[in-house]
């Protein structure tokens, strides 16, 4: 595969390239706004924040106002959660649906295609009133509204997540799992020690969009966090912004804060998509 | 085809019973609530349903009589046959350049990614400064050339307000696809090479059949994603601007049970997109099972 | 990877649990609280003034935890009084308070809903007045009620002037309030060859000026029809009735009201057909348009009194400083008059909020008092000032204590029409809130392309709408 460039090389590295840049314009675009003056943003769109079009005021008005570091760790917390245990049960109720044959499996399919479709906002309320019957919801008490936030999240993220990691695992050769089988591994063994090494990337792709979707689930986050000594990185600047409709330049600075972790959690576990490809060398 | 080691249902239940306790308990439990809902009298998200409608069917009669929501059913359909064919489309392109260059793939991979993770209000003020008629980007290139202002929001209304929704997430297809990518071994590249399968032939004849249930799962969501996709359109066109021509069935719903606080007929509005949602999905799925398997 | 995966969960949980123990929900705040705290005792009802002395807290045995919440959130202006009111109340009285306040979005009034219904309210709120409050009107208590035991409480406000429920009865203190008017920018005015309008701005004298910007190749209103017809819709009624007949709804298409109504409809028609709004109106949310008139493309914008603050924070780059001369290039007047029943002078305006006590807490023998206290001091004479400033009405006996030296240029004009209204009309739009009302603004659009008449607007809205 080694040589000199060719023409189709080139052509997809342009090709690539054009696309790269559509999604990187508008991260550089709120990036670069964070740093200009608010009443620039609309009027000068475009401009580099340097010179006299540079200032810090955005991000020292947010940091003024709020308890940024709290709020951060609050939402590692909810959102690490519910990537952990989603990864975990779903991958064990995948590997089920893809190899196992019996009744009432083709149901539960649609029950899972199904429940992907349900709006939050219709499942809401009952979830509350039940959460609340159990006394975790509305209780008051920080850790308890964190995990009554975390479980309606790691349920509405099984979803999507069974049927991706289902797919994978559908596709995986056999082979492996029955030369384990012939060593006396059981199933439960067979999932840890061969699907979840070898599945690793879809693992980590799964864990990424659950993590990515727990931490921007603003409407779970605004039933279930209260007080601001509960609040996320999500909730704490949604409710800085607000009111504040035309204030763009707190707004950019906002996104920008609660940008940066996912952009860091997805660089991390990135790796282990690379990884898969390298370490899981299979046998077709 | 199914093994030896799967033929004991034993462990079935162990693998099966906590994600789908949490299923039955979060997400179907309060969907029967809420069809339970759709033949009740509910004005006002959080209030209690005050009665049963007379007749107790009246909402789903009234579905089929809304011209609004006749509109977003034409309009999520579009939707529906873009992302399928543009967003997973795009994306098992870009996926495939991007297993083929030499260098720079990981510089690809990091990148396509942002669309996803930056909020839709912001993502939404951006487009809107794009499309915006007065000084929007687009219209200040066109004055630049000598051209008019164009009322985008207007006269292309529903093209931008697809278009974005179907850029930001290819991101979310290129990432699965990449994914299902790394499965396929260098060895089997390395045998066809030998076979002298290379390029086209190699993607068509290797490479496509592996990706194969992974291009399914990418269908399902797909076909579910636009059945939902509320946010980026609601922010960039709320209340179906310009006079009621943008509605999706996302937005319709959100619109009646938030804005009109008629929760009961938000509520028949989700039946209808979730039993709609399960039929094109099983249909999607049986299609694609014929041709290729 | 399951050592990993079970040991990440129970740590996160763990976590999670800990973080709870370590912070008491109790309201964060910014500032120190002021030391003052007379006025918290000095508004203590009489029985309980008599139990405790007035310079000493009540032990800590008596202290309890209030949950409280308000719309004073987010980027409010009040926040930050709001905050430092929260201060010096707990520091006064040693009771505690857990502040859920929130920007009142769509989200945020169904979560309400849902906590009334699912008995978890807060046990005191500052929430609207209109239909917002008639689902939980019977999980709160009026004024009346709680006056039988605290003969004193709310005493400094007026009745006439304080907020009304759907059910006409009384049960939120007010605390500030909304005014709706036409703000100008002069640069606009000045490019166009157009004069400051006066104090008797008239309809006609309007349309003459709006013809003149438009030609000049300018916006001359500033207005979106998607997401906010509200303030066109109210005040284009109000040129239609007088401030004696402005909050009489329809009860039939042929009567006085609805005949207002239609008319004011088809003068919001009249200027749409003239084309002084944006080209756009139809296609762009009001946020988008509202940047006309910030950047000096657009001549008026009519809305709220919270709107005073927008155009002080996009005057300046920094809210340390107020850039002067900028903001001077802003101003407000009256909305101009058709020589109907309103005068120019006659304001939409009043109060839309205030703090109600629930029964739940009332109930709790622990809280009664405390709650009673807690309003009585929100509502003082001094806080009232302070949150109402110079840009709102309230329902003061005695009005409110302002220091001029604080204020702008856009406050003082803003005090200057205040302080010249001949009435504070209260808007008819409340009094109406509901999905028939929402589903006539969604159909103004059609009104205004011409697919739906000005009656037939009406007709349905009457046929939907039923009084509470």
């Amino acid at each position: 595969m080694k040589g000199k460039f060719s023409i189709s090389q080139t052509i997809m590295y342009i090709l690539l390239s054009l696309w790269a840049l559509t999604t990187l314009f508008p991260f550089v675009w709120v990036v670069n706004n964070s740093f200009k003056p608010r009443n620039l943003i609309i009027t000068d769109t475009f401009a580099p924040a340097a010179g006299d079009k540079f200032t810090m005021a955005n991000y020292t008005l947010a940091f003024k106002r709020i308890n940024i570091g709290g709020a951060y760790l609050r939402s590692l917390i909810v959102s690490v959660s519910v990537m952990a245990a989603v990864v975990l049960l779903a991958g064990l109720a995948a590997y089920a649906l893809a190899r196992y044959q019996f009744k009432g499996r083709a149901l539960l399919d649609s029950l899972i295609v199904a429940s992907m479709m349900f709006p939050v906002f219709c499942t809401i309320i009952p979830v509350f009133t039940m959460q609340k019957s159990w006394g975790i919801a509305s209780s008051g008490h920080a850790g308890l509204s964190l995990l009554s936030t975390a479980l309606p999240q790691i349920a509405g993220n099984l979803t999507f997540a069974i049927i991706i990691l289902r797919g994978y695992i559908r596709g995986l050769p056999i082979d492996l799992e029955e030369s384990a089988y012939l060593e006396g591994c059981s199933a439960i063994q067979i999932f840890f020690k061969i699907i979840v090494p070898i599945a690793k990337p879809s693992f980590a792709t799964v864990a990424i969009f659950s993590f990515l979707w727990s931490y921007n689930d603003l409407f779970t986050q605004m039933f279930f966090l209260r007080s601001k000594a509960e609040f996320t990185i999500t909730r704490l600047l949604n409710e800085l912004t607000s009111m504040e409709g035309t204030n763009y330049g707190l707004m950019a600075a906002a996104v920008t804060l609660v940008v940066i972790p996912v952009l860091i959690v997805y660089i991390f576990l990135q790796k282990y998509i690379i990884k898969g490809m390298t370490a899981g060398a299979l046998k077709g | 085809m199914e093994s030896m080691i799967y033929k004991k249902k034993g462990p079935l239940f162990l693998f099966l019973v906590p994600a789908f306790v949490f299923i039955i308990v979060y997400l179907f439990y309060p969907f029967i609530v809420n069809i339970i809902n759709s033949f009740s009298v509910i004005q006002g998200l959080g209030n209690l349903p005050a009665g049963v409608n007379a007749p107790w069917y009246q909402n789903y009669v009234r579905l089929f009589q809304d011209q609004k929501f006749k509109t977003a059913l034409v309009n999520t359909l579009w939707m529906l046959a873009g992302t399928v064919v543009f967003q997973v489309g795009l994306a098992l392109l870009l996926s495939l350049m991007v297993d083929n260059i030499r260098k720079g793939a990981q510089f690809y991979r990091t990148v396509y990614f942002f669309p996803i993770v930056i909020s839709a209000a912001a993502l939404g003020l951006l487009f809107n400064m794009m499309f915006m008629m007065q000084g929007g980007m687009i219209n200040q290139v066109l004055a630049g050339l000598g051209t008019k202002a164009v009322n985008w929001k207007e006269k292309f209304s529903i093209q931008t307000m697809l278009i974005p929704v179907m850029w930001q997430y290819v991101g979310f297809y290129f990432v699965i696809i990449v994914t299902g990518l790394n499965n396929i071994s260098e060895d089997i590249y390395e045998a066809a090479k030998i076979d002298g399968a290379d390029g086209i032939k190699r993607v068509r004849y290797i490479t496509l059949p592996l990706l194969f249930n992974v291009l399914c799962t990418c269908v399902t969501l797909s076909v579910t994603g636009a059945l939902k996709v509320f946010d980026l359109p609601w922010i960039m066109f709320p209340n179906g601007m310009p006079v009621d021509s943008t509605w999706l069935t996302g937005t319709y719903m959100y619109y009646s049970t938030f804005n009109l606080g008629d929760v009961d007929y938000g509520s028949a509005i989700a039946v209808f997109i979730v039993a709609l949602g399960v039929i094109i999905a099983r249909l999607a799925n049986t299609l694609l099972k014929e041709k290729d398997y | 990877m399951k050592k990993f995966l079970a040991g990440m969960l129970s740590l996160t949980f763990a976590l999670g649990l800990t973080a709870g123990c370590s912070s008491a929900p109790t309201a964060e705040s910014s500032s120190p609280p002021p030391a003052e705290s007379e006025q918290a005792t000095s508004d203590q009802p009489a029985e309980q003034s008599a139990e405790q002395s007035a310079d000493q807290p009540p032990d800590a045995a008596q202290a309890v935890t209030l949950n409280v919440f308000s719309t004073y959130a987010g980027s409010d202006g009040n926040a930050p009084n709001y905050q430092d009111a929260l201060a010096a109340w707990q520091q006064g009285t040693g009771n505690k308070i857990n502040d859920t306040s929130a920007t009142a979005d769509e989200t945020v009034k169904g979560r309400i809903r849902t906590d009334f219904s699912a008995g978890s309210e807060p046990d005191v709120l500052f929430y609207f007045t209109g239909a917002d409050a008639s689902s939980f009107l019977d999980k709160v208590l009026t004024v009346d009620e709680i006056r039988a035991q605290y003969p004193s409480y709310a005493t400094n406000m007026r009745e006439d002037t304080s907020p009304k429920a759907t059910d006409g009865k009384w049960y939120a203190v007010p605390v500030n309030g909304y005014w709706e008017n036409l703000f100008v920018n002069k640069k606009v005015l000045d490019a166009a060859g157009v004069s400051l309008p006066d104090a008797g701005y008239t309809w006609d004298q309007f349309l003459i000026d709006c013809q003149k910007i438009k030609d000049a190749g300018l916006t001359p209103i500033a207005a979106s029809f998607v997401d906010v017809p509200h303030y066109w819709w109210e005040l284009s009624i109000f040129n239609n009735t007088s401030p004696a007949t402005h909050n009489t709804i329809p009860q039939d298409i042929n009567d006085d009201a609805a005949k207002a109504w239609i008319a004011g409809m088809n003068d919001i028609k009249a200027v749409y057909d003239k084309g002084f709004f944006p080209e756009n109106a139809l296609s762009a949310k009001d946020e988008e348009l509202q940047e006309l008139f910030f950047t000096d493309q657009a001549a008026f914008l009519l809305d709220g009194s919270w709107r005073a603050n927008t155009i002080v924070t996009r005057a300046s780059d920094d809210d340390e400083k107020i850039d002067e001369a900028r903001l001077a290039e802003f101003t407000v007047v009256n909305f101009p008059d058709k020589g109907l029943g309103r005068k120019s002078t006659d304001v939409i305006g009043g109060m839309s909020s205030g703090w109600y006590i629930t029964r739940k807490a009332w109930d709790d023998p622990a809280k009664q008092a405390a709650v009673v206290d807690f309003v009585t001091f929100m509502s003082s004479d001094e806080q009232v000032s302070k949150f109402a400033g110079a840009n709102s009405a309230t329902a003061l006996q005695n009005g409110v204590t302002v220091d001029e030296a604080t204020l702008n240029s856009l406050n003082k004009e803003v005090i200057a029409i205040i302080n010249a209204a001949t009435a504070f009309t209260p808007a008819v739009q409340d009094a109406v809130s509901g999905d028939a009302r929402d589903a006539m603004f969604q159909a103004i659009p059609q009104m205004l392309t011409g697919s739906v008449t000005a009656d037939q607007l009406i007709g349905d809205f009457i046929a939907a709408f039923t009084p509470a």
